[in-house]
C-alpha cells in the first residue's frame, strides 16, 4: 500500500485528527524518498532513583523514513529493547521524545498514544503474545476491532488477505494454541500488519524460531516492506540478521554508537 | 462491542471458574429471596391471624357506654376513603350476656349485625366449621372453644340472660373458628336487632364502626385524618392497641434485613475476590490488548461486562433456585404458606446484578492502571 493511500485510509479517524493537529510533517527529500516517519530526539530512560538508578538509554537521536528497512543491533542489556519500547510508545522516556509524522508523543494524552499504537505502529515480539482464547482470525483482526472503524466484511477480507500474504491460508478458524511455533509467530506478524501500520517494530522476532523459520520471517519482512512501503525497525543481537537490513543502528551501553547504511538490499536486488 | 465480546470469550475460556462465580451469586440471591420471602410470608401470616379477622380502625363514642351515630357525613367519609378495603365497613352493636347450661355458666359477648356486613371483617361464613352461617331472628353462631367447653352443638337451643333483666333462647346455627381461642370462647354473633333492642338505641346508633384497610400499616394515618374530621368521636387503630406485636414485627423485619444484608456482603466479597483473581489471570491478555492500542476505558469495560454477565446469569439461576427451594419447603408440613412476591423477587435479582457490578470496581481499576510494558517486559 502506498503512503498516500495509507494516509487517505486514515482520514476521518482519531489518528487523522492527531495528524492535523501536528501540522505538516517534516520532509527531508535529500534522505527520504517517501517522507519522514519517525524522529527520535535525545531519548533517555533511567530506571530507579538515586544510587540505584540505572541509565538504560542515554540520549538516542535518529530519524527513520517511511518504508525504511532498518535494524537495531547491540549486546544483551545494551538498551535496544528499551529503545524499541519507547519508540513503540509502550514506555515513556525519562528525557527526550519520539515524533511520528510530526506528532510529539511526549505531549499527547494517554488515549492519543493508544490510537498511535493502534493505527501507526505494529509490534512483533520474541514471544508471539497471541490471545489463547481467540481463533487465528480473531487474533489477526483484533487491532482492527480495537480501532472499530472497518465494517465486519472489510475486516474479514483484510485479515484473510494478510494471512494469505504470510502463507497461512485456511488457518483462520483454528485456535491460536493449535499452531506450531513458526505459525504462531507468522500470525503475530499478520496481526501487526492488520491495520496497515506505517512502521513495524520487531524485538528479536525470530528468537524462538529455527533457521528455516527465521529465514522465512525475514524474507517475509522484506517482501512486505517492498510491497506495502511499511517501515521496519528490527531489534536483534545477531549481526548476520542485522546485515540483511538496509540500515544498521548499533547501541552500546545505551548510546547510539553507529548508524550505517547497508547495501544488502541493493546487492540482493530488493 | 469488542469489550463485551472479549469478556464473553474470557468467561467461556474458564467455564469452571465462571460457573463457580455464577453459582455463588445464585446461592446468595436464592438465600436472599428465600429468607426474605419467609419473613414477608410469616409477617403476613401473623398479621392475618392477628388482625386479618379483626377491625383495624374503629370509630366509637368517647365514652365507651355511649353509642356513636353513623351519620351520613361519617358514612361518606369512611366509604369514600380509598385506603379502606371495599366491603369492610361494619357498624356493630354488642352486649354482654350470661350463658348457663344448668351446671356451668359463662359470660358471652354478643356481637350483633348483618351477616353480610360482618363477613367483611370477621369472614364468619368462610370460617364456619359446622352448621351454616345464618343470623336470623333467634339465631346465634358460637365459637369452636365455647362449643367444645360447654358441649354445644349445631341445632341446640341455648338460654342467655341479657342486661336489664331480659333473657332469650337462641338456636345455634353454626360453629365458627376465627383463629383466636380467646375470641372463639368469649364472643358470639347474633342478629343486629338483639343488642339494639337490649340497648334501646336508634337505627343509626352503634357501639362501633369497624373497618379494615387495604394496607394495615396505614392505620395510624387513617385514624389521624378521620379524628381531625370527625369531632366528638374516638378513632382507635390496631397499631396503637398492639404495641408489643408491632415491636415484634419490627424486630423480625430488622433481623431479616440484617441477614439479607450479610448474605449480600458475602456475595459481594466472593464476586469481588474471584473477579480480582480473574483480572490477575488475564493480566497478560489485557497487556497485549493495550499494547495493540486498546484504551483504559474499553479494557476496564471487559470486567464490567464480565460482572454484568455473571450477575444476570447468577441472579437468574438464584431466582430459579429459590423456586426450587420453595417447592421443596412446601413438601414439608408448614404452619403457614410461603409466597414469593414478584416485586421482591425482581428487586432481589436486581440487587444481585448491582452487587456484581459494584464488585467489578477493583478489577476495573487494576485493569485501567495496567501498563502494557509490564506485560511485555515480564513476558
Amino acid at each position: 500500500m502506498a503512503d498516500a493511500d495509507r494516509t487517505a485510509d486514515r482520514t476521518a479517524t482519531p489518528l487523522g485528527a492527531l495528524l492535523e493537529t501536528a501540522g505538516t510533517p517534516r520532509k527531508d527529500s535529500s534522505t527520504c524518498d517517501f517522507g519522514m516517519l519517525l524522529s527520535a530526539k535525545d531519548l533517555a530512560k533511567t530506571y530507579g532513583e538515586g544510587e540505584a538508578a540505572t541509565r538504560a538509554l542515554r540520549g538516542v537521536t535518529f530519524d527513520l523514513c517511511n518504508g525504511e528497512f532498518a535494524s537495531i543491533i547491540g549486546q544483551s542489556g545494551s538498551g535496544k529493547s528499551t529503545l524499541l519500547n519507547l519508540l513503540g510508545l509502550l514506555d515513556t522516556p525519562t528525557e527526550g521524545t519520539a515524533l511520528y509524522h510530526g506528532i510529539d508523543s511526549a505531549t499527547i494524552s494517554k488515549p492519543a498514544r493508544a490510537i498511535l499504537r493502534n493505527e501507526l505502529i505494529g509490534f512483533v515480539f520474541q514471544f508471539h503474545y497471541l490471545l489463547p482464547e481467540f481463533s487465528v482470525y480473531e487474533n489477526v483482526a483484533m487491532p482492527a476491532l480495537i480501532a472499530g472503524k472497518l465494517a465486519t466484511e472489510e475486516i474479514r477480507s483484510r485479515a484473510e488477505e494478510t494471512l494469505g500474504m504470510l502463507g497461512l491460508d485456511g488457518m483462520s478458524g483454528k485456535n491460536a494454541n493449535a499452531l506450531s511455533g513458526g505459525q504462531k509467530q507468522r500470525v503475530a506478524i499478520a496481526r501487526a500488519l492488520m491495520n496497515r501500520p506505517a512502521i513495524l517494530l520487531a524485538d528479536e522476532p525470530t528468537g524462538n524460531l529455527d533457521t528455516t523459520n527465521t529465514n522465512l520471517v525475514y524474507d517475509l519482512f522484506r517482501e512486505i516492506s517492498r510491497e506495502t512501503q511499511t517501515a521496519f525497525l528490527i531489534v536483534t543481537h545477531d549481526r548476520s540478521i542485522a546485515e540483511r537490513t538496509d540500515r544498521i543502528l548499533e547501541i552500546t551501553d545505551g548510546e547510539l554508537v553507529t548508524d550505517v547504511r547497508n547495501s544488502y538490499g541493493v546487492a540482493q536486488g530488493l | 462491542m469488542l469489550p463485551l465480546r472479549i469478556s464473553w470469550r474470557f468467561l467461556r475460556s474458564s467455564p469452571g471458574q465462571s460457573a463457580l462465580i455464577a453459582g455463588g451469586i445464585a446461592v446468595g440471591i436464592a438465600t436472599q429471596i428465600f429468607v426474605g420471602s419467609i419473613i414477608i410470608s410469616l409477617q403476613a401470616n401473623l398479621l392475618d391471624t392477628t388482625i386479618g379477622s379483626a377491625p383495624q380502625v374503629t370509630i366509637q363514642a368517647i365514652k365507651e357506654s355511649d353509642p356513636v351515630r353513623f351519620t351520613p357525613k361519617m358514612q361518606a367519609l369512611v366509604n369514600s376513603d380509598p385506603r379502606v378495603k371495599p366491603g369492610t365497613v361494619v357498624p356493630v352493636r354488642s352486649v354482654p350476656a350470661l350463658f348457663s347450661n344448668g351446671t356451668d355458666s359463662a359470660t358471652l359477648g354478643l356481637i350483633g349485625g348483618n351477616l353480610e356486613e360482618l363477613d367483611g371483617i370477621y369472614k364468619i361464613s368462610a370460617k364456619t366449621l359446622e352448621g351454616e352461617a345464618s343470623l336470623g331472628n333467634g339465631e346465634i353462631m358460637v365459637g369452636k372453644e365455647f362449643a367444645q367447653k360447654y358441649d354445644v352443638r349445631v341445632g341446640d337451643s341455648i338460654a342467655l340472660a341479657l342486661t336489664g333483666g331480659q333473657s332469650g333462647n337462641f338456636t345455634v346455627t353454626g360453629i365458627f373458628d376465627l383463629g383466636s381461642g380467646q375470641f372463639n370462647g368469649r364472643q358470639a354473633f347474633v342478629s343486629g336487632k338483639v343488642p339494639q333492642n337490649v340497648l334501646g338505641w336508634a337505627n343509626d346508633e352503634y357501639q362501633a364502626i369497624n373497618t379494615q384497610l387495604i394496607q394495615p400499616y396505614d392505620s395510624k394515618d387513617v385514624a389521624s385524618s378521620w379524628s381531625s374530621r370527625l369531632p366528638g368521636v374516638s378513632v382507635v387503630e390496631w397499631q396503637g392497641q398492639n404495641a408489643s406485636l408491632l415491636a415484634g414485627l419490627v424486630a423480625q423485619s430488622a433481623s431479616s434485613y440484617m441477614i439479607q444484608g450479610f448474605v449480600l456482603v458475602a456475595v459481594a466479597l466472593g464476586i469481588a475476590s474471584t473477579l480480582a483473581i480473574a483480572a490477575v489471570q488475564k493480566t497478560r491478555q489485557i497487556g497485549i490488548l493495550k499494547a495493540m492500542g486498546m484504551g483504559d476505558k474499553p479494557a476496564g469495560r471487559i470486567f464490567l461486562f464480565q460482572a454484568a454477565i455473571l450477575g444476570v446469569a447468577g441472579s437468574t439461576l438464584g431466582v430459579l433456585l429459590s423456586f426450587a427451594i420453595l417447592a421443596l419447603f412446601s413438601l414439608s408440613p408448614a404452619p403457614f404458606t410461603i409466597s414469593m412476591e414478584p416485586t421482591f423477587v425482581a428487586i432481589s435479582a436486581g440487587i444481585g446484578i448491582g452487587v456484581a457490578l459494584l464488585s467489578s470496581i477493583i478489577p476495573i481499576r487494576a485493569t485501567s492502571k495496567l501498563d502494557p510494558i509490564e506485560v511485555i517486559q515480564n513476558g
